[in-house]
């Protein structure tokens, strides 16, 4: 390894939206530096979890240190600090930020620039990083990097006079783009004298030696052997390994201020290790940890039941397990009357709970039953006492509070003009108060709500997209609590009140929303042998009422000349619904049913 | 021969065969099997010699297919199945020729059940004469409705009065077992309608009796025009009352509902269906046609030309299918599914000496919460046997049936 001055280090990220290319980009990067020989080159290396591959996206960050002789002969240390490219993140996205001095703002020429990258240029400014703008897939027929470029400067207002023209597909620019982060990013500040600080970008749990923990060390030297403390936790450890990630892990001896590394101490959990926590020596500690720290406050909430009852302690191991990699987690055990046992969890975002879900169900095997996700709630009670709810069915009854208020987010969605109308629509529907409107280049329009959390949770990313034909994106931050008049609506199956189905709804959408749900309970929930009532009730007043008949044969009448593969796959078909299915009371919900309230 | 065919089935040698005419006059309402229609006009179908030449095409190949096949049993058949489609499109001549080619491979037995389906106005006495010359000993009507506006409504090419001219030539010919196929569920069908074709049935003295529930299958006619369990169809409500109807009816009249969809009188079961519900093995022949040969089970090509096509192949790779076979958690499963369909239900020592002990008690521990409520029944010593009740438990009983593939079934 390269033992290189802090004059000659380079720490940075790259800013994209999701498909604007960045993971071709880091891969063309480590390729060009020999970092990674073509050979090794595995498409997109640095999203290295199944999931992220599947859905295009980065969850959680790397990093990666290339060496590189630039044209002035020197040799460099670069060192790429991947962020994750989902608002669920953005927390995670800032710490990263934090340990770079500059970012590549990567857009795709054939787009323009989009809501997430937005808000992450705008963290990487408040984090003073030098940013380099690059036009990426300059190669495709439908590239305008000149109205792109134009764009930039009038949302962001960044000069893109020298902006690179790039194709990370095709190896257009990458050359451009390693000399412009040698010339135009400032290398780290020299306080190598100065007590040990280093700031964790990402940590995750390995079986076999505990947290593998991702850091930049900011001042001071950190050596092999050091005890360090982690300052907001408190804990301690002594180094077992220290190394840089090139990007497989290789061991060094130290890591001095500038440099990025990674460190293993057998620690128990990310918990103790977590994302914006400060190392400093236990011998030496420095005076202040680094600013930023935040602790993950989960947004969304819901229930996890297993299916089947006795899969309750294998879902709390696998919780476990999942939290000692993931600190946003949290997680209590839930009793409810309809469902049994299982856990009420918290989660940064929806994209988060679907991530935690499906690790669930396909890494440990469990068939689960997941409500309805459900924001925290703030409640007023008549004796003046708050109380923050994040299960419907827990809001206290109304003669015992004073008023519920509710978290709001401002939403900044980035749109072609024409799907301008509809997004207002949804917004609208969606209690959306209207803040502002901006018209960008050519056609190309910024448009800002602020709308309740909970309508924002439910569908409205997708619908967003299918409104507007998968060209809008958009992005959301916390801005407060506001009251409203909010109301329970408890839904009751064959007469038993469903506690996983309550929710909590604006008091003018009550009626349409449980006429609504009772009818898609209706479609959703298979036939008895019995009639099955559904209700939807505010207090003990029954708003909505349907009925599901009751099953009178279920049987196939024949098997056309023997052959029985047609029959055999539906019972097959059958078989495998069953096995979705919650028995509440005498009634078998399956898993969609309780999603219900979302797809109204 | 592959190795992994245990010697349990090895001793399941086939004996019975099936052979699929898919030519119909028309595509009746409510069918989505792969056939050929060859249009309504009689003197296209009876004289002309344009569709015949398609019929005539097609039994070639089809002999080609019986001649490819291995023998894999020294006894000859005892059951012949010929179904569609409609078989009565076919000439005496080309149904000579195709039970000849069968006889000459497989031979079949002097006492063999030799059946076919024939649908009115299809055939004439000459040709049913044929038929009988050629050793059809069993026939199958489809009659379905006994009133004409209820036949019209679901595409059927033949009035009432069709159904009883084409029983006088059953009776004239001297076919003694026959059997008349009929449909509950039909749109406009009321109760006092079926009930006044089961007593038309009756009356008609057939040796046995098909009564399919009208399923509405994707793609077909009904599925385009119908919401199941909406009118003009009955309720569901209505067709398990006409379920009932059925089997209180017939039983009442002498016939033992031997099956789901099946009532015979005393000794006239149909053998060939049995070989299917008994899970046993049998050749297949003709386009769609299934076989269950040497524990594969393997369904031919849908359409005309692939069919063809394939026969090219299985006569080049010297009557060899290419399929794997079935495994024991599927034969399982498979027999539990057809075997649950005949009333006297599965013989648990069976069972037990073909899956194991433990195969068994899974079984029986799945099934106990219906035994509870009814729709299960365990006969006691010395022949222990697990059936469906009849009528709750057959009318329920892809409700049991997914719970056992369920628990059984690999996912």
């Amino acid at each position: 390894m390269t033992d290189a001055p802090v004059s000659r280090i380079r720490n940075f990220s790259i800013i994209a939206h999701i498909d604007h290319g960045k993971s071709t980009l880091a891969d063309r990067l480590l390729q060009t530096t020999g970092t990674v020989s073509a050979r090794e080159m595995k498409e997109q290396l640095l999203d290295n979890m199944d999931l992220e591959r599947e859905r295009g996206i980065t969850i959680k960050l790397q990093a990666a240190r290339m060496n590189y002789k630039a044209k002035d002969g020197q040799d460099y240390v670069l060192n790429l600090i991947d962020t994750p490219g989902h608002v669920d993140f953005s927390y995670e996205v800032s710490r990263s930020l934090a340990a770079c001095e500059g970012a590549l703002l990567v857009v795709d020429a054939s787009q323009g620039v989009e809501a997430q990258t937005l808000a992450n240029v705008y963290l990487a400014l408040e984090n003073n990083l030098e940013i380099i703008p690059v036009l990426n897939k300059i190669d495709l027929p439908g590239a305008e990097p000149d109205r792109v470029a134009g764009e930039i400067e009038e949302i962001i207002g960044l000069d893109c006079s020298d902006a690179i023209h790039a194709s990370a597909k095709e190896g257009i620019g990458i050359v451009d783009i390693l000399e412009a982060i040698v010339e135009k990013v400032p290398p780290p500040q020299d306080t190598v004298d100065q007590p040990l600080r280093a700031l964790i970008f990402d940590s995750y749990y390995d079986a076999y030696r505990g947290v593998i923990v991702y850091f930049r060390v900011m001042d001071g030297t950190v050596k092999k052997g050091d005890r360090v403390r982690f300052m907001v936790s408190h804990k301690e450890y002594q180094i077992d390994e220290l190394g840089v990630l090139s990007p497989n892990q290789i061991q060094v001896d130290a890591l001095h201020a500038g440099e990025v590394g990674y460190l293993a101490a057998a620690i128990k959990s990310v918990e103790d290790a977590r994302v914006g926590d400060t190392i400093t020596l236990s011998a030496a500690p420095a005076k202040e940890p680094l600013p930023g720290y935040t602790e993950a406050k989960p947004m969304v909430f819901c229930g996890l039941f297993p299916t089947d009852a006795d899969q309750f302690e294998d879902l709390r191991e696998a919780l476990e397990k999942l939290r000692l990699n993931d600190a946003a987690l949290q997680y209590e055990p839930e009793t409810s009357s309809a469902m049994g046992f299982g856990f009420r969890c918290g989660f940064l975002g929806l994209l988060h709970m679907e991530i935690v879900q499906e690790r669930l169900e396909r890494e440990y095997n469990l068939d689960l039953i997941t409500t309805a996700p459900s924001v925290i709630y703030k409640v007023t009670k008549i004796n003046g006492e708050e109380v923050f709810i994040d299960n419907p069915s827990l809001l206290p009854d109304p003669q015992h509070r004073e008023k519920i208020e509710e978290p709001y987010v401002k939403v900044d969605m980035i749109t072609p003009e024409e799907y301008v109308g509809a997004l207002m629509e949804l917004s609208q529907n969606r209690r959306g108060i209207f803040t502002d409107m901006k018209y960008l280049t050519q056609g190309r329009t910024t448009l800002t709500y602020e709308i309740p959390l909970a309508e924002v949770v439910t569908d409205f990313f997708d619908q967003m997209k299918s409104r507007s034909r998968g060209y809008a994106s958009m992005e959301y931050h916390l801005i407060g609590y506001r009251e409203n008049p909010l109301v329970k609506l408890d839904v009751m199956i064959n007469g038993d009140p469903v506690d996983p189905l309550a929710t909590i709804v604006h008091r003018d959408k009550a009626y349409h929303v449980g006429k609504a749900l009772v009818e898609k309970l209706k479609e959703l929930i298979p036939r008895h042998q019995f009639k099955i009532p559904l209700q939807a009730t505010i207090g003990s007043r029954i708003i909505a009422s349907e009925h599901i008949p009751a099953l009178r044969k279920d049987v196939l009448a024949k098997c056309y000349g023997g052959d029985i593969s047609r029959k055999k796959k539906l019972l097959q078909k059958q078989a495998k619904g069953k096995k979705r299915l919650k028995a509440i009371g005498t009634v078998d919900v399956p898993q969609e049913a309780f999603m219900a309230v979302l797809k109204l | 021969m592959p190795d992994q065919v245990s010697t349990a089935t090895l001793a399941d040698r086939p004996t019975a065969a099936y052979v699929h005419i898919p030519f119909c006059r028309r595509r009746c309402y409510y069918c989505d099997f792969p056939i050929s229609v060859v249009g309504d006009r009689p003197p296209q179908w009876q004289q002309g010699q344009l569709q015949f030449g398609t019929i005539a095409d097609y039994v070639e190949i089809l002999c080609r297919e019986i001649r490819a096949t291995p023998r894999y049993s020294a006894a000859s058949l005892d059951t012949v199945f010929l179904g569609g489609g409609t078989p009565s499109l076919l000439t005496s001549e080309q149904l000579d020729q195709i039970l000849k080619a069968i006889d000459c491979c497989f031979g079949i037995a002097s006492d063999a059940e030799i059946s076919m389906e024939i649908d009115p106005n299809t055939f004439d006495l000459d040709r049913l004469r044929g038929y009988r010359a050629a050793g059809i000993n069993r026939v199958s009507l489809g009659v379905q409705a006994f009133q004409t506006e209820l036949l019209q409504a679901c595409g059927r090419t033949h009035t009432a009065a069709d159904v009883y001219a084409a029983i006088e030539m059953i009776h004239q010919v001297n076919l003694t077992n026959f059997s008349l196929d009929l449909i509950s569920g039909l749109p406009h069908l009321t109760a006092a309608d079926w009930q006044d074709s089961l007593e038309k049935a009756i009356a008609l003295a057939p040796s046995h009796l098909s009564v399919y529930d009208l399923t509405i299958e994707p793609g077909t006619a009904f599925a385009r025009r119908y919401q199941p369990g909406e009118s003009p169809l009955p309720t569901d409500d209505m067709t398990a009352q006409m379920y009932r109807a059925a089997r209180q009816t017939l039983t009442q009249a002498g016939y033992e509902h031997y099956e789901i969809s099946n009532y015979a009188k005393p000794g006239y079961q149909c053998r060939h269906n049995r070989v299917y519900w008994e899970n046993r093995s049998y050749y297949g022949f003709g386009m769609a046609a299934a076989s269950y040969v040497q524990q594969q089970r393997f369904t031919r090509p849908r359409q005309r030309q692939a069919y063809a096509a394939w026969v090219q192949d299985y006569e080049n790779a010297g009557g060899t299918i290419a399929c794997p076979v079935t495994d024991q958690a599927e034969r399982l499963l498979d027999t539990l599914m057809l075997g649950l369909r005949l009333s006297e239900g599965l013989s648990l020592s069976k069972l037990e000496t073909d899956f194991g002990g433990r195969s068994l008690q899974q079984v029986l521990t799945c099934l106990e919460p219906f035994q509870r409520q009814g729709w299960v029944a365990l006969t006691g010593a010395p022949d222990s046997r697990l059936r469906l009740t009849d009528p709750q438990g057959f009318l329920f009983s892809n409700v049991v049936l997914s719970q056992l593939f369920k628990e059984l079934g690999e996912g």
